[in-house]
């Protein structure tokens, strides 16, 4: 999933299905805008390696958190949209709670740091 | 000159043999591909240029293929393909000890006719055939990804096809006079038919999930 930018590979992978379940929050989405959103929001600085995002999301509906459906769309083409679930969100509501912790604990270190 | 939908094809058939085979994966994998050359074009690229950067962008196929290969790789993956082969052996298996159950001890021990051996051989190829129907037909299956919600539905059957056994050997079978020969028949019929259809439907349904298709 790492290409480049200033997070390690462990921290892309540890963050990419929080990721994803939150911009599922916010609307069905599929896999190319996913990618271009998440490197909106975090200013190029998180870039996908395009295809492996899609073995994720297949794993992800595989656990029953996300469903897809094919729509088409212009020129005779078709895009596969992913829906969050019942189980994805409380799944996002787990890992969004984590990640706060983590949040606040590192803070509050990093804060008692600051002379 | 620079032909998109052939190099597209031919880009295809190299994830393929790269091993991405199921054809849902390939759509959404091309459908990034053409997302990824329309921008690049805006951007002011040509088709060839366009194509190449969109190509390396999805990855090296071998990479895609072995995260794929993770998923399906996982322990439920293997348990679930274990208990298929279990699955279809038995239904391979239990037809023949039957049917030479019923062939050779079944005119003597119980007093079987042709036409009630035919009848119990009729079942026990049934009962084969939708545990194999299921299988090899899963793609006409609806696919539910979801295995929860699978395993919902493969209880719901166990439960009917319990409740059905109860009724007939507490209801059916008391309330006739069956003789030995026409209770094994009514039993065949009677254990294996709904077994065949539960199973041949919990096969049909892990089959279609795992074919990699979209809901619809």
């Amino acid at each position: 999933m790492y290409v480049g930018g200033m997070l390690t590979k462990e921290l892309v992978a540890a963050s990419t299905e929080p990721l994803i379940l939150s911009l599922l929050s916010r609307g069905e989405s599929y896999g190319y805008a996913l990618i271009q959103e998440v490197r909106r929001l975090s200013g190029d600085q998180i870039e996908w390696t395009d295809g492996m995002l899609y073995p994720v999301l297949h794993r992800m509906e595989d656990n029953g958190w996300i469903k897809s459906r094919w729509v088409a769309v212009e020129n005779g083409r078709k895009r596969k949209y992913y829906l969050l679930k019942k189980d994805g969100h409380q799944v996002l509501k787990d890992k969004r709670e984590q990640w706060t912790l983590l949040n606040t604990v590192l803070n509050g270190l990093w804060q008692e740091q600051v002379v | 000159m620079f032909n998109l939908e052939a190099a597209i094809l031919e880009w295809r058939r190299q994830m393929r043999a790269a091993g991405i085979k199921t054809p849902d994966h390939l759509d959404e994998l091309e459908s990034h591909l053409r997302e990824e050359i329309g921008r690049q074009m805006k951007a002011g690229r040509s088709e060839a240029e366009a194509f190449q950067t969109a190509v390396q962008k999805i990855g090296r196929a071998q990479k895609v293929q072995t995260e794929f290969a993770k998923v399906e790789a996982s322990q439920t993956s293997r348990e679930r393909k274990l208990k298929e082969v279990l699955l279809l052996g038995c239904s391979i298996l239990m037809p023949l000890m039957v049917g030479r159950a019923v062939l050779v001890r079944g005119p003597g021990t119980v007093g079987m006719t042709a036409g009630q051996q035919w009848s119990c051989l009729v079942a026990m190829a049934a009962f084969a055939l939708m545990i194999w129907g299921g299988r090899l037909g899963g793609y006409r299956f609806p696919v539910i990804r979801a295995r929860r919600r699978r395993n919902v539905i493969n209880l719901s059957g166990i439960v009917l096809v319990a409740l059905w056994w109860l009724v007939f050997f507490r209801v059916i079978v008391p309330g006739r006079d069956f003789t030995m020969a026409q209770f094994l028949v009514a039993f065949i019929w009677a254990f294996f038919i709904p077994a065949g259809v539960l199973l041949g439907m919990t096969l049909g349904l892990e089959t279609a999930a795992r074919s990699g298709r979209g809901a619809a």
